[in-house]
């Protein structure tokens, strides 16, 4: 192998620069090329060789054999150069790597390095060619040894100023990139003309590297060492630097465009002075992330520039995809296999899941022009939204420092998610004002006048935007062209006066009460401050103080709003009141509980529904008129048979006689009632009928029915609520208002399955002790309301909610007198019923460890009823033997019947609960139709959740409220 | 007649169908004499074998991030359609693995979704009892979403299963949790027949899946949680043609073979099996002994376009390739090479028969791929 390489270096005649050596002789001879470890060489598995023999058309993507690769790479690598070096070179963000074996290396072989000149030291020499154009004093090059007869000397000399190196550390940093994009520059006019790639410049940079020693040896003896400090701090900028220079130089930029490019990125580089900042962070900003790029770079390492990562073929004119992760470069063939089906963007199918460079999370959901060619529109444009919106793109939050911390990742929520967030965030530092919302990078004027009194970062400092003027805005020394604003502005700034600013731009002075003026109060300021770039509030951001409750109703961005959801699912049997509770939820939390569509929808049911009631009624009082007939008659067959006839002719006018056109009107009604069709009908009949119904309820004889409803078993007893405003309900023009729609049987989607996102209130979050955390206030939550009916019971279905972070399961108390009808056909208790149900759920596998929070619903019904019908209608309740002291209704301290009835039922539930899980049941007590108490039942299920994630530090049981009380009974 | 002496009258009419009941199950158990391994290894069939790269697994769909439950093939353009619980329906490009579409569906639990025959729409259905049908051609909304060009409603429980009627872009069955399947006409969006329910002889249980025959469009089969699989004829809704018992579980799955005479089923009770429709009989049941108490579940079934092949994937994320005329498992995809790492909620063929999808719970889809010149697929 070695004679073929040998070979290959010979033929290589058309990379010129490998003849272009005039420098002094070598003293030493070349070292040989053989530096490729072919172990080290990673690649895919191969498929046994056996399965290739016997089944030549495999329909699987063809392996990379080792042999292949060897000898491609050898081949082109060698082409372009023999040195050893060269291998190290080839990857650009692998800069540590490269630097510490660039550094062994050039420590004994320098000579040979120089001889050959390649570019084995691009990045170093690139910068520190440009320099030594300045400042040759402070540039570093490990090219140094160029001259090796001089090398001690040298050595000297870099110990010398390593001094100034230390000082100047910090300007370094900001000058070198945009030296090494003039050197691109340079390159292109000097050495080889057009320059279509970075890798060129690179290249181009080797030569004119070298042709500047041909030149110039002199000034190369100025060139001093870097020490090793320096090189670390140099780093990160360099690999920064490299990224990005070349994700821009890759759309074919010639020398000006990417200067231009070069220049739009500076202040990300030059604004890194987190290094003489923090001297934490530079160890995260160098070190987390070449980390990652060199463990995942290592099957690239070794391809030649320009080359096509996985085929190896191509050159540096070829159109080239990028991966955004490790910076693997692939052609149009190989895109589609390397990257596969891209579920987060553009990323090598190993690099899935690793965080993407920084330098191109300018480029996410940009689509090269390579990928809208491969696929179709559509694809393109998933891939697109998957790369902009998937969680591992997103910027991490500790890279951002703002007030001289790191943010944590609600702060970066609450920063993005606010109504008026900072705009092209990238990782660094800035500054915040939380009073005015000024917002700007460290040491710089303000850039965007933000939302306010975001709770993120530390406290503002003086020195925030390096201001020199002593005038302060809250706190904060302001810079001139502040100062020179303000003064424009007409605001007094004599005696260097602290002011205070408010987000809507009055202001005073520290210590004084009176708002002296608004600074952006004049148009001409507004100009002003175009002109001299500095910001002005956006009309969003301006006065209105409901700022903070927005911030809340703003719909959060998409990859946030799958993490930050927790469900709550409600269940219960039929008539417990789920669709209650579920209605009272969207009330509450909704600022549009219920849309135009749904509340006409709503009023056509709640109509249909009060025909119904009035149907039954009416069927009532042909029952009653009936019977009172009957009575009638009897009274008179009593009273004597001489008046009889007399009655008879006189016409059976009762009490609950009707005029026969009323009579017409319910006999109709009745009839459609029978035949069932009344939906169907009713709610286009109901503008002719409604005088009718007007007439109908100032009748007598309905009235008089109306009194005796309680006879009626089968009117709901919501009907009467309905039925007192009948007459208005029934008006075309009627908008059911929330209370009517809370009280209004069926109105949720009438099967399966209906789901609401909300957020507790931040204000109502206030009342509570533990308002400190912003945190909780952004958390969402999703009540799904599933209805018991239509669902089988073997729950199949349940398995979609194994990720619902609480059961909420309704039972109403008032059911214990209750019956219905079971599968089989027998009446069974409906209290009986749920607690069947609720064994079921709580035993079911989806469950399994899952916390059960029990309502026990309809309080102010079971109150009512508990003093009428004694609990132990219910087999399941038959010891309930509750003391009940004589003097009850004067003692308030004294719980009433309800309340005991309610304390036992819970304690029936829990004991239940935990002789079949063997863990705690929670349990609240609420009344559907009263908001607070849904909201306080709520908020207890997030208690739980809360207390849930730091289970460890509680012993539940002095948590559940009711397990203190229940020790209190006795049975 | 008083209530006491009408429930003494219905006690012993349920005890009568009770002990009918016993007989027809004894009666069938003793017609049920030969099955088709038995026969098969009589007259000297050998089962099909496979090589190690025989079915490979060539491409990976990942871009769910929830648990994978249905998925349908287009009839001809190799494109697949698969519903998560993300709440999302995405649409793949079988070859490429590249996703064309992916629309957020307004309910996230979704239990079924399919191709039409046109490859213009997709359909799907889940909890919220309401089947939905998207037009991929349309444009999507400012937000980026598909809107729903139709929906069916009248289901009063949820839809476990849609099939559209071979080569009928506007007709759809759905079987659903009220017991009833329905075909639909989607121009309209109401039902033309409605098959079982109340006062029909329809299943007792949830129904789980619906196949239509392939040869013949006027059949279907459905399975459900009464453990029968009933056959339809789609111009008489008032009557199951035939009804099919062996089962001793929720039967999962049907699925029609090949050639329309036959089909098959997976069941809560561990079992596949094969069914004819012309003589009523059960053909064959493919089963493996489990020794504990726990038995893998079948959750979803295809036949190899041969019908020689029955692939079936099991809730412990096993995926056995049965030789349906010998019984013998010839091959488990779960003990392959990246395999998938949950239950494997679905299998479809794709149109041509050269490749498999699996659908799992592990949120991705695995295309696999017979490999070289396999005489039987």
């Amino acid at each position: 192998m070695s004679l073929e390489v040998a070979t290959v270096v010979e033929d290589a005649a058309e990379y010129s620069f490998a003849m272009e050596y005039h420098g002094p002789p070598i003293t030493r001879e070349l070292p040989r090329a053989v530096p490729i470890n072919v172990d080290r060489i990673p690649v895919a598995a191969v498929v046994s060789p056996l399965a290739f023999s016997d089944n030549l058309s495999l329909p699987i993507v063809q392996p990379i054999s080792a042999t292949d690769i060897i000898g491609k790479k050898l081949s082109m690598d060698l082409k372009l150069s023999s040195s050893s070096a060269e291998l190290l070179t080839v990857s650009p963000t692998s800069v540590i790597a490269f630097e510490s074996r660039n550094n062994e290396v050039s420590e004994g072989s320098y000579s040979k390095e120089l001889g050959l000149g390649t570019e084995i030291s691009v990045s170093p020499s690139s910068v520190g060619n440009a320099l030594d154009e300045r400042e040759p004093e402070n540039c570093h090059s490990n090219d140094v040894c160029a001259l090796s007869g001089e090398l001690s000397s040298d050595f000297e000399c870099c110990h010398r100023d390593g001094g100034v190196n230390g000082t100047n550390e910090r300007g370094y940093s900001s000058i070198s990139p945009d030296n090494s994009c003039e050197l691109g520059g340079v390159g292109t006019s000097e050495a080889l003309g057009s320059l279509d790639s970075f890798e060129k410049s690179r290249d181009s940079s080797g030569s004119l590297h070298k042709s500047r020693l041909s030149s110039g040896f002199k000034e190369s003896l100025d060139f001093n060492e870097s020490n090793r400090t320096d090189w670390a701090s140099n780093e990160s900028v360099l690999s920064m630097d490299y990224l990005s220079s070349r994700v821009s130089s890759r759309k074919f930029g010639d020398g000006n465009n990417e200067s231009g490019c070069d220049v739009r990125r500076a202040p990300v580089v030059t604004f890194c002075d987190i290094e003489s900042d923090d001297e934490n962070t530079n160890e995260e900003f160098t070190r987390s992330e070449p980390e990652v790029v060199r463990a995942k770079k290592e099957p690239a390492v070794k391809v030649k520039k320009g080359a096509c990562y996985r085929c190896l073929k191509g050159n540096r004119f070829t159109e080239k995809e990028v991966c955004m992760v490790c910076d693997a470069k692939y052609c149009i063939n190989c895109v589609l296999r390397a990257m596969g089906s891209m579920p987060e963007g553009r990323k090598c199918v190993t690099c899935i899941g690793y965080p993407i460079d920084e330098s191109k999370r300018g480029y996410l959901g940009k689509c090269s022009r390579m990928l809208k060619r491969l696929l179709n529109d559509l694809e393109v444009r998933q891939i697109m939204k998957a790369e902009k919106l998937c969680e591992v793109n997103q910027l991490p939050p500790e890279y951002i420092y703002v007030n001289g911390r790191p943010l944590y990742h609600e702060e970066l929520i609450m920063l993005q998610s606010c109504p008026n967030p900072p705009k092209k965030l990238k990782p660094g530092n800035y500054w915040y004002d939380k009073v005015s919302g000024l917002w700007g990078k460290e040491g710089q004027k303000p850039s965007q006048i933000i939302s306010p009194h975001l709770n993120v970062g530390g406290p503002i400092k003086a020195d925030a935007s390096n201001g020199n003027t002593q005038v302060y805005i809250n706190g904060r020394e302001i810079t001139k062209v502040e100062l020179r604003m303000l003064k424009l502005a007409g605001v007094q700034c004599a005696g260097n006066p602290h002011f205070w600013v408010n987000d809507d731009g009055s202001y005073q002075e520290e210590g004084q009460k009176n708002t002296k003026g608004y600074i952006w109060g004049k148009a001409g300021t507004k100009l002003l401050c175009a002109v001299l770039s500095l910001p002005v509030p956006s009309k969003s951001s301006h006065p209105c103080g409901e700022q903070v409750t927005s911030m809340i109703s703003r719909s959060m961005p998409d990859y946030l709003e799958q993490r930050a959801i927790q469900k709550l699912l409600l269940i219960g049997y039929s008539g417990s009141g789920t669709s209650t509770i579920f209605k009272q939820a969207k009330i509450l939390y909704k600022d549009i509980p219920f849309s135009e569509d749904e509340r006409e929808q709503i009023k056509l049911v709640i109509q249909s529904h009060v025909y119904s009631y009035i149907g039954i009624l009416l069927e009532g009082r042909e029952r009653f008129e009936e019977e009172s007939l009957n009575d009638l008659r009897q009274n008179q067959c009593s009273d004597g048979s001489a008046l009889a006839g007399h009655v008879d002719c006189n016409g059976e006018k009762t009490l609950y006689s009707i005029c026969p056109r009323l009579k017409a009107f319910s006999d109709w009604l009745l009839k459609i009632m029978a035949s069932g069709t009344l939906e169907a009908i009713f709610p286009a009949a109901s503008r002719e009928y409604a005088p009718l119904v007007e007439e109908l309820w100032s009748n007598p004889a309905f009235q008089a029915t109306y009194k005796r409803r309680s006879e009626l078993e089968t009117l709901p007893s919501v009907a009467s609520y309905f039925l007192e405003r009948a007459v208005e309900i029934l008006k075309p023009d009627y908008k059911p208002s929330d209370v009517d729609i809370l009280y209004a049987e069926h109105v949720t989607s009438s099967n399966g399955l209906s789901c609401v996102d909300f957020s507790f209130p931040e204000s109502a979050y206030d009342d509570d002790a533990d308002s400190g955390d912003l945190h909780d206030s952004l958390l969402r939550f999703q009540l799904i309301r599933l209805q018991a009916k239509g669902f089988g019971e073997n729950c199949k279905w349940l398995e979609m909610f194994e990720d619902v972070r609480i059961v909420i399961f309704c039972v109403s108390l008032s059911d214990y007198d209750q019956f219905a009808i079971d599968g089989d056909g027998n009446a069974v208790n409906k209290m009986l019923l749920s607690k069947k149900f609720f064994e079921n759920m709580v035993t079911h596998p989806t469950f399994d460890q899952m916390d059960f929070l029990l309502i026990l619903n309809k309080f102010d019904m079971f109150e009512q009823k508990i003093e009428q019908v004694p609990l132990s209608q219910c087999d399941w309740f038959d010891d309930f033997h509750p003391v009940v002291s004589r003097n009850r209704p004067n003692n308030a301290n004294h719980p009433t019947l309800g309340q005991l009835g309610f304390h036992y039922i819970a304690v029936k539930f829990k004991r239940l609960y935990a002789a079949l899980t063997g863990r705690k049941l929670y349990v609240s007590l609420v009344k559907a139709m009263e908001p607070n108490s849904v909201d306080a039942a709520l908020k207890y299920a997030r208690e739980i959740l809360n207390w849930d994630e730091d289970r460890p530090n509680f012993s539940l049981s002095e948590y559940s409220i009711y397990s203190t009380e229940a020790s209190s009974f006795s049975h | 007649m008083s209530v006491a002496e009408l429930k003494e009258r219905h006690m012993a009419a349920t005890q009568t169908l009770n002990a009918l009941t016993h007989k027809l199950k004894q009666k069938r158990l003793l017609l049920l004499d030969t099955d088709l391994s038995g026969y098969a290894r009589s007259q000297g069939k050998s089962p099909v074998t496979f090589g190690p790269t025989d079915l490979v697994c060539c491409r990976t769909l990942q871009g769910h991030t929830g648990k994978v439950y249905s998925l349908d093939w287009t009839s001809e353009k190799n494109r697949i359609v698969s519903a998560s619980q993300d709440g999302r329906l995405i649409v793949w490009n079988a070859l490429t693995s590249q996703k064309t579409h992916a629309i957020k569906l307004p309910c996230a639990w979704v239990m079924t979704c399919a191709f039409s025959p046109g490859g213009q729409s997709v359909a799907c259905g889940g909890l919220d009892s309401v089947c939905s049908i998207f037009s991929l051609n349309s444009p999507s909304d400012k937000d980026g979403n598909l809107p729903v060009s139709r929906m069916l409603n009248g289901h009063k429980g949820y839809v476990s299963s849609c099939q559209y009627v071979p080569d009928e872009d506007t007709h759809l069955i759905t079987a659903s949790g009220d017991q009833t399947c329905v075909l639909w006409d989607i121009t309209t969006g109401l039902r033309t027949s409605v098959f079982g329910g109340e006062f029909q002889s329809g299943h007792t249980g949830d129904v789980l899946s619906v196949s239509i025959n392939g040869s013949n469009s006027r059949m279907f089969v459905s399975g459900s949680c009464d453990s029968t699989v009933r056959l339809w004829d789609t111009r008489v809704a008032s009557r199951a043609v035939r009804t099919f018992h062996g089962h001793e579980g929720d039967v999962n799955t049907v699925r029609f073979f090949p050639d329309g005479h036959r089909f098959g089923t997976g069941s809560d009770d561990g079992t596949c099996r094969l069914f004819d429709i012309r003589t009523g009989h059960q053909l064959q049941e493919y089963s493996r002994p489990h020794g504990d108490n726990e038995v893998p579940h079948v959750t979803s079934i295809a036949f190899s376009i041969s019908g020689r092949l029955l692939f079936a994937g099991y809730t412990n994320g096993d995926c056995y390739v049965w030789d349906t005329l010998l019984a013998k498992v010839v091959l488990d995809l779960g003990s392959l090479q990246n395999s998938h790492d949950g239950r494997i909620s679905c299998l479809g063929l794709s149109g041509d028969g050269s490749a498999l999808c699996t659908g799992s719970w592990d949120t991705s889809l695995k295309i696999w791929a017979f490999g070289g010149h396999r005489a039987v697929i």
